[in-house]
């Protein structure tokens, strides 16, 4: 009888070896345990046993019934993790690179730009969005620029067409015209127009000169504004702002030289340079990081400020000029040529 | 401006080191651009030799064999090339040893065989100028053998510094002497006029009159007669201070007038009397169809604005600008007309700018010129003209207009500089650096009243309190402002820029899928405008004076940069690439130019196989699905049955690609690109890309979506398909939304939860021309689960709905 029971138990194995998939092996349980099954024949068998031999033969029905059942199990264990294996695909070589592209990287231009806006960011300066489109009001005539003065000309600021018509920008004067702004210094002026002091923003945007390509010179650059109006702001005050900046940026080591300059809106006016060993480069030269002042009391009046009451300072820098001293860059096109090669040293 | 050192020493005794005077001129605001060294350096080994013969050289033509006695006993052997000496000529010799400017080592050698011990020079390279064309000749012919620095002056050193348009007074070599003398503390002092102006007879003048038609444009004229010059060169020192300058000495008369200029910034004229017709001149406008031939021999037409000195026939001078060949001063003139006059200086900037002749005197008049300086500078040229030319002077001056007293004065009480600079000074440091700089400062005895400062009449830039500021910091040392934290007295009441926060998220989830961030110029063609925008776009797009052709107008697009950017660099690499720009661009709408915020970006995917694993490309619903996110990004609500197949748009594929157009501002636009424009761009594989375009008003309207937290149900859902029949042309989304309708309307006391797409199907048992959607839908209940019984209900009138609609039939 016992050899019945391991033969049923063999003839199972290799049935379950047999097959190829989880349907027939439920198909081949099945039969075992079916109505004209292997099991089922031996169960069968118990009829015909003497009374007494019943209750010994019913525990080798289930021995057999849960040897059965364990080649089973055994067989659907196996089957899973054949089947989840497959899932997981074939074996690997590590060392293969992925095929997938890689994350992409922000242009150096938008690197340099958010490291300076995040920088003035933590002393509560806000950014404020100007327009590229501009109107002469707001870039020269507010800003105390001479009616002559050559950067009006149009050989060195692009014009929109005489009877050009702009949505959303608003103009002063009906019959001023339309240009490309050639710095961001006139967002300093819509603020002011727009809210009362304290003032506390910078301004990054998109400037446009009407020049030649060259190594130094690009049709459109980019600059940061930066202006603060409230009572009582100082000349020491600008320069603790500015030395702050250029510590952040720079190293904590970091100096500045604030250089007297000539800016029509803001009086007295600096140029900020820092010395160029800040850069690991040898020797002493310093370079110039950018301008800034005490906004002219006459920017002042344009806008409705009390220079009495009020002062401030503005300030401004080109973000490609600060890229090309903080990387080493020597030819400004190389940011408008946008060669891969070029772009992925900055990711 | 080109600044001598030697030449500033006249008025000032600056007794530093170069470096130290550099520091200081950048310090008080005139940046240093160069610094040049001018004149024989110090040099070992190089002295005066005697050519003693001269032979040819054996195997060259064009050098010679010399032996020249350089004071040593014996005589040295020198091939040289220079055809220009004879024997007997003396010359400068560097002998073996010598290191000549720009590390010329000097060393003895052997030329085609023919050893040399040494070289004769040049001007050029004894750093005297750019003479190359043969040696230099000692004419005075000094003792051999002595060393060359003994027989040239001290080499002098040049500034060449940047002069602010504010500082016009600054323009001469006494006003940065000046400004020198002031921060050094040294004493300036002005060069002495011999020749007081009314020498002579004030009857004896050249002229019959002068008449100044343009007051306005010419506020004051004086002509001073000179008698009696004798033409000639220039005296050295005079040649050599032009030269400094950057100027080329010409004769006598004309470098007194120059140096004058450079000395002094106010411009002076000399005419020939001979050559001045009629002898009177006209200070007037040009009249039309006149032309002038000037100075530098072009002829130039005039226009009626143009101010010009005319004698009774015409135009001599272009005023304030250059002279004419006509009334040029030349050997043969004897008689001069010396003219020192104030011009006004928009006039002379249109001019000078219309004609592109900018000169010395017309960059001094456009900036401005002290408006007392004449009498100065006429007497000190006249003193000059004298010294060097000879003559005499026909007394005071022939003269039109007023001497123009412009002195002002500011009121200021030093709290007030305090105030503005934010640190603590005494009164005396502040009134002293304005006085260094010859404010005059007048102090009241009661501390409360205000000072009164005089400005001189060559600082018009001073015009009030912050511009004595300036003057104070700039004596004061701008390095000698204390440092400070910052102050955060205050904070910013205005709100961060939503333009700026959603440009940063654009960028970062682009960067994320793989995409490198381009920067492309906001000036195109206007073909590539037309692409976006139509014949219209073009026309409303343009510039008024672009520079070239293909930036001639405002890009409505972003996606035009990009196709540049692809196919420079497939040029460089055979592989996918993906670029994307976040800028502004300019759209055309009813004739009016909007300017509007844009994220843009392409993938052209390689078109061999570059990696041993194979992966899907870039498609339109993968570019959809980075739209949506980016829409979200913005703030913005993507709204799926807008979606437009695209129309007539020349950039886009048909049938590959769409359009969303928001009434609220924005639209978004995606697909592959079309055949032409990427041929255009010479690209041959297809790129697909996307673009964003939103209104900034989009973002004033635009409110925060509020978060409000709902539970999910815990209950589970009901799933239910439907396949439904519609037309190919159909779009999925108007058939998943008509069964979202209708499901809702079935439900009693529960809900569809989502009705979405899973699979479309077009061919074997589905009609020609004919396509099945097939849709899942949820139904769930917030507070039970849901009966088979009642799902099944809903199902059926769904089902029912459908079989009702002529345009859905069920599969």
């Amino acid at each position: 009888m016992d050899d019945d029971i391991s033969s049923i138990i063999c003839e199972a194995e290799a049935n379950v070896a047999a097959v190829s998939s989880r349907a027939e092996l439920d198909e081949v349980k099945a039969r075992f345990f079916g109505g004209s099954g292997s099991f089922t024949a031996f169960r069968k068998k118990i009829s015909d046993l003497p009374k007494e031999e019943k209750p010994a033969f019913g525990k080798k029905v289930n021995e057999l019934k849960s040897g059965l059942e364990a080649v089973f199990a055994k067989a659907v264990r196996l089957s899973e993790e054949a089947e989840f294996q497959k899932r997981l695909g074939p074996e690997v070589d590590p060392s293969l690179p992925s095929p997938d592209i890689s994350r992409g990287c922000e242009h150096p231009l938008t690197q340099v730009r958010n490291r300076i806006v995040d920088i003035f960011h933590r002393i509560g300066f806000s950014v404020v969005e100007g327009t590229d489109i501009e109107t002469e009001h707001y870039c020269f005539d507010a800003l105390n620029t001479p009616a002559d003065h050559p950067a009006r000309n149009s050989q060195d600021t692009y014009y929109l067409q005489q009877n050009s018509q702009v949505a959303n920008v608003t103009k002063k004067r009906d019959e001023e015209r339309y240009l490309l702004r050639p710095h961001t210094s006139s967002s300093q002026i819509r603020t002011m127009l727009k809210n009362e002091p304290p003032i506390r923003i910078i301004s990054p945007g998109r400037c446009f000169r009407r020049d030649t390509a060259d190594a130094t010179h690009s049709a459109n650059f980019h600059q940061i504004e930066g202006l603060y109006v409230d009572r009582n702001v100082t000349v020491r005050d600008l320069k603790a702002v500015l030395d702050y900046f250029v510590r952040e940026l720079l190293g904590s080591d970091a100096k500045t030289r604030f250089r007297p300059h000539f800016f029509p809106y803001t009086e007295p006016s600096f140029e900020v340079d820092f010395p160029s060993g800040h850069l690991g480069k040898v020797g002493s030269d310093w370079i110039e990081i950018m301008g800034c002042g005490m906004v002219d009391p006459s920017v002042f009046e344009s806008v409705g400020y009390d220079p009495e009451e009020y002062s401030g300072f503005a300030f401004g820098m080109g973000v490609e000029r600060v890229a090309m001293n903080l990387y080493g860059i020597d030819d400004i096109r190389y940011f408008y040529q946008n060669d891969e090669r070029f772009l992925r040293q900055f990711s | 401006m080109k600044i001598s050192y030697q030449w500033l020493c006249d008025y000032a005794k600056i007794d530093r080191p170069m470096a130290e005077i550099e520091e200081a001129l950048t310090l008080i605001g005139f940046e240093v651009e160069e610094i040049e060294s001018v004149g024989v350096p110090q040099l070992d080994h190089v002295v005066v030799g005697e050519v003693l013969s001269k032979d040819q050289h054996p195997d060259a033509d064009r050098l010679s064999v010399c032996s020249v006695d350089v004071g040593d006993g014996e005589p040295v052997g020198i091939v040289c090339g220079a055809q220009n000496f004879k024997v007997g000529d003396r010359v400068p010799v560097a002998l073996p040893g010598a290191v000549l400017p720009g590390d010329f080592k000097i060393t003895k050698s052997k030329l085609r065989g023919v050893p040399s011990a040494g070289m004769m020079c040049s001007a050029k390279e004894l750093n005297l100028g750019d003479d190359h064309s043969g040696l230099f000749i000692l004419e005075n012919r000094p003792e051999v053998g002595t060393s060359v620095n003994e027989i040239f002056p001290e080499p002098d050193t040049v500034f060449d510094v940047e002069v602010t348009p504010n500082r016009p007074d600054c323009l001469s070599v006494l006003g940065i002497a000046r400004e020198l003398s002031a921060w050094f503390k040294v004493e300036l002092q002005y060069p002495e006029v011999k020749h007081a102006v009314s020498d002579g007879s004030d009857t004896d003048h050249l002229l019959e009159s002068i008449e100044v038609l343009e007051p306005e444009a010419c506020p004051r004229y004086t002509a001073w007669s000179i008698h009696g010059v004798k033409i000639a060169e220039s005296p050295e020192w005079l040649k050599q201070k032009l030269r400094s300058a950057g100027l080329r000495p010409i004769n006598n008369v004309v470098d007194c007038t120059n140096f004058v200029l450079l000395e002094t910034g106010q411009p002076l004229h000399a005419f020939d009397s001979a050559k001045i017709r009629g002898n009177r001149l006209q200070i007037r406008g040009a009249r039309a169809n006149e032309t002038i031939t000037t100075l530098d021999q072009k002829e130039r037409q005039l226009l009626e604005g143009d101010l010009v000195i005319a004698d009774a026939e015409r135009p001599l001078v272009i005023a304030g600008v250059m002279g004419s060949l006509d009334a040029e001063v030349d050997s043969s003139s004897s008689e001069i007309v010396l003219e020192v006059a104030a011009f006004e200086s928009r006039g002379i900037r249109a001019t000078s700018r219309r004609l592109g002749l900018s000169t010395d005197s017309s960059y001094r008049f456009e900036r401005g010129v002290d408006p007392q300086g004449i009498e100065f500078a006429a007497a000190r040229c006249i003193d000059l003209i004298l010294e060097t030319a000879g003559g005499t002077v026909g007394g005071r001056p022939q003269s039109e207009g007023r001497p123009l007293d412009l002195v002002s004065e500011i009121e200021v009480l030093p709290e007030q500089i305090i105030k503005r600079i934010g640190f603590d000074v005494s009164d005396n440091d502040i009134a002293e650096a304005w006085e260094r700089l010859e404010l005059e400062v007048r102090r009241p005895d009661s501390p409360s009243k205000p000072w009164t400062v005089s400005i001189p009449s060559f600082r018009q830039d001073l015009r009030g309190v912050a511009d004595l500021t300036e003057e104070f910091l700039r004596m004061y040392g701008t390095d000698r402002i204390p440092e400070a934290s910052v102050g955060c007295d205050t904070v910013s009441a205005l709100p961060e820029s939503p333009i700026d926060l959603a440009n940063r998220a654009f960028r970062s989830h682009l960067v994320a899928n793989g995409f490198n961030e381009a920067f492309n110029y906001t000036l195109i063609s206007g073909d590539e405008t037309e692409t976006w925008q139509g014949k219209a776009g073009r026309e409303v797009l343009a510039m008024e004076n672009p520079l070239a052709q293909d930036q001639s107008h405002l890009r409505p697009s972003l996606l035009s940069g990009l196709l540049d950017v692809i196919r420079f660099n497939r040029g460089r690499a055979r592989k996918e690439f993906r670029f994307f720009e976040c800028g502004r661009v300019f759209r055309e709408e009813k004739g009016k130019i909007v300017e509007k915020i844009s994220v843009a970006f392409a993938v052209c995917p390689s078109a061999e196989k570059n990696s041993w694993l194979e992966r899907p490309s870039v498609d339109f619903y993968a570019v959809r699905r980075l739209l949506e996110d980016l829409v979200e990004l913005s703030g913005m609500q993507w709204v799926p049955f807008m979606i437009r197949p695209t129309e007539g748009l020349p950039g886009w594929a048909e049938k590959r690609s769409a359009i969303l157009n928001h009434p609220r501002g924005w639209q978004v636009e995606w697909g592959a690109l079309s055949r032409n424009i990427l041929e255009a761009h010479e690209i041959d594989d297809p790129v697909f890309a996307g673009e964003l375009i939103i209104d900034p008003k989009c973002f004033n309207s635009a409110t925060k979506k509020k978060v409000s937290f709902q539970a999910p149900s815990s209950f589970p859902r009901s799933v239910k398909d439907i396949s439904v029949v519609v037309p190919k042309g159909e779009l999925a989304e108007g058939v998943r939304s008509k069964i979202a309708k209708f499901a809702s309307k079935g439900t009693k006391g529960f809900d569809v939860e989502s009705v979405e797409i899973f699979d479309v199907y077009e061919g074997k048992g589905v009609t020609e021309g004919q396509k099945s959607i097939s849709l899942s839908l949820q139904y769930a209940s917030k507070d039970r689960t849901l009966t088979e019984k009642e799902v099944g209900k809903a199902f059926d009138d769904l089902q029912q709905r459908v079989a009702a609609d002529p345009s859905l039939s069920m599969r």
